[in-house]
Order: structure tokens, then C-alpha cells, then sequence
């Protein structure tokens, strides 16, 4: 019986760190971009049920509740600010996977501590408004429009401390060992969604009478 | 074994191994991010749509909202997410995902009236007055 020769895996032709795949396209990738479908229809739902509930403040019956509406306390010129910082941190992250796409990392660390920083205003903006409502009167119980509100704009905060988690985290790790690229590119697609469904949430809850 | 990326995937033009740098350059981006700048801008300006224009007339202004949140939505996931520059696959996955969403919610919003607020009692408007009948006692 002959001897066979056996190749070893590492001098396959897929090169550096990447796995063939059926697709071509990584598994990890993949599986972000799979994930990001999945949460359109999370964000649908709780957008939905504000369109439901905004204009009907105590209209269940037993649940009646304060007939204050989450829209008559929105500051539309505080709204625009922190919705143009997130449009910022979008342009420092999409700078952050350029520069290590170019292989410097150096600017990549610069742009994501900058994306950090933008991620942290934005939220800082958000904990700044669910005070003011509170102090107005608008608590998380107090009717199902606001329930329906805070529910929204919470969840889309949280994806935004996850975010900034992330962010941090790799930022960290990049200075004990180099960062992948696509490890960057992938947490960038995270990042961009989170901009993308507060453009729908600016538009439709805040701005849409 | 040799295997090719074409065998893998013939219409991506993403391949295995390769780091994406045939994306936008940054000068591109920058312009990106400006055109958002002014599509939301233009967007809070509809906020005072009414005071221009009178009360009811507000309809052209959601429509103009709508339209331009699209128009920012498929910026950011076209340059930004690099939809635009990477594999079709991956663009039918979100884009599938997101019809499915909308098809889902438009359905359910639409029988719960959201669309025609004719004051039909069916969904979440307090419910008819609950009238009470008294029989008389058999025998009386």
C-alpha cells in the first residue's frame, strides 16, 4: 500500500486568517449581517406598538393612567444635536475600518476612541430627556404611550451602551495584539445599524406628527 | 486540493483572504456624511411645517419625512455598511429581512386601524356602555 502524503491544513490556498466558505463570505460576517435582519423585526415591533399607543395615552380601560403624551415634551433642537453625534461616530467608525483596512492601527485606536466618545454623548442625551419627562410628569408606568416610548428609545439606548462596550473592548485589546480587520468591519456594521434605526426612530416618533 | 474563489461564489465580488480596500475612499465618506447632515436638516425643518402652512395640512410633510429617511437609510447602509461594494448575498439577507419586518408590521398596524382612525371601536377605544336589563320575577 502506497504512502499518501497528506497536505497540512495550513498550506491550503485560503490565506492569513480566513475559512473557505460556501458563500465566500466569512462566517462571522455572515452571521452579523444575519443577526442585523433578525433585530429589523425587534425594532418593527416596538415601533409599532408606540405608533399604536402614542395618540391613545389612557385609553385602555383599568389602565387609564396620566393623559400626558411622550411628543408633547420632545425638544425637537436637543433631538437634532444628539442625532447629528450619532451621524458623527458613524463617519469615525466607517474612518476606524478604512485606517485598519490600510493597516494602520494607530488611527484605527484614534477613531474608535472617538466613536466611544460619540457613542457616550449620544446616550448621555438620552439618560439627559428620560429626566427631564420624569421631572415633567412621564414616568415608565405612567400611560401606555409612555411605556411604548421609553421601551423604544430604551432599547435602542442599550444597543448603544453594547456598542460602546464593544468598542471599548476592542480598543483595549488592540493595544496587548493586533485587531483583525474584519473583527473591526464587523463592529463597524453593528455600529452603523444602531445610526440606521435611529434615523427611523427620529423620523417616524419625533419628527412624524 | 486547489480551490477556486469562482467555484465559491461567482457574483461576489468579495473573495476569501481579501481585505476589502476596493471600498469608497475617504473624501467619499465625508461627502456621505454632509449629504446626511442636509437630508436632516431638511428633516427637522419639516417640524415646522404647520406653522408654515397651516394646521392641516401636515400630510406632505410625512411623506417628505418618509422619503427622506429612506434616502438615508440606504446612504448609510450602501457606503457606511459597504453593502453597496460587497457581496449581493449579504444585500439579500438585510434587505430581505427588513421587506419581512415591514410586510409584518404594516399587516398588523393596518387591521388595528392605524391607517383609518374611523373611530371604529374595535381596537383600544373605550368599549360601548354596558347597558343592564332587569327581568321580572316568573309569577309575579
Amino acid at each position: 500500500m502506497a504512502d499518501i502524503a497528506l497536505e497540512p491544513v495550513e498550506d491550503l490556498e485560503f490565506p492569513d486568517d480566513t475559512h473557505a466558505t460556501s458563500t465566500g463570505i466569512s462566517n462571522t460576517k455572515m452571521a452579523m449581517w444575519v443577526y442585523l435582519a433578525s433585530d429589523c423585526l425587534l425594532f418593527g415591533g416596538l415601533i409599532s406598538t408606540y405608533l399604536l399607543y402614542k395618540n391613545r395615552p389612557g385609553s385602555i380601560p383599568g389602565l387609564a393612567g396620566s393623559p400626558l403624551k411622550a411628543s408633547e415634551l420632545f425638544n425637537i433642537p436637543f433631538t437634532s444635536m444628539t442625532s447629528f453625534i450619532l451621524l458623527m461616530s458613524s463617519l469615525t467608525m466607517v474612518l476606524a475600518v478604512n485606517a485598519v483596512m490600510g493597516g494602520d492601527h494607530k488611527r484605527m485606536r484614534l477613531w474608535l476612541s472617538a466613536t466611544c466618545v460619540l457613542g457616550g454623548l449620544f446616550l448621555a442625551g438620552q439618560v439627559y430627556e428620560f429626566t427631564e419627562f420624569v421631572r415633567e410628569g412621564l414616568g415608565y408606568t405612567s400611560n401606555v404611550s409612555a411605556s411604548a416610548f421609553y421601551t423604544l428609545t430604551g432599547f435602542h439606548g442599550a444597543h448603544v451602551a453594547i456598542g460602546i462596550i464593544m468598542l471599548f473592548s476592542a480598543v483595549g485589546y488592540s493595544f496587548r495584539k493586533q485587531l483583525q480587520a474584519e473583527a473591526v468591519e464587523v463592529l463597524g456594521l453593528y455600529w452603523h445599524f444602531v445610526d440606521i434605526v435611529w434615523v427611523v426612530i427620529f423620523a417616524i416618533v419625533y419628527l412624524i406628527p | 486540493m486547489s480551490t477556486t474563489v469562482e467555484e465559491l461564489d461567482d457574483d461576489s465580488p468579495v473573495h476569501p483572504g481579501e481585505h476589502h480596500t476596493h471600498g469608497p475612499s475617504t473624501s467619499t465618506y465625508f461627502t456621505i456624511f454632509w449629504v446626511l447632515v442636509a437630508i436632516t436638516a431638511l428633516e427637522v425643518s419639516t417640524y415646522f411645517w404647520s406653522s408654515w402652512f397651516g394646521d392641516g395640512s401636515h400630510y406632505p410633510a410625512v411623506v417628505l419625512l418618509v422619503v427622506m429617511m429612506v434616502v438615508k437609510f440606504i446612504l448609510i447602509a450602501s457606503f457606511f455598511m459597504h453593502l453597496r461594494f460587497d457581496s449581493k448575498l449579504l444585500s439579500r439577507i438585510f434587505y430581505f429581512g427588513l421587506l419581512v419586518a415591514m410586510m409584518v408590521y404594516v399587516a398588523a398596524l393596518a387591521t388595528m386601524n392605524i391607517f383609518t382612525d374611523n373611530g371604529n371601536p374595535w381596537f383600544n377605544d373605550p368599549p360601548p356602555a354596558v347597558t343592564t336589563t332587569t327581568v321580572a320575577p316568573a309569577g309575579g
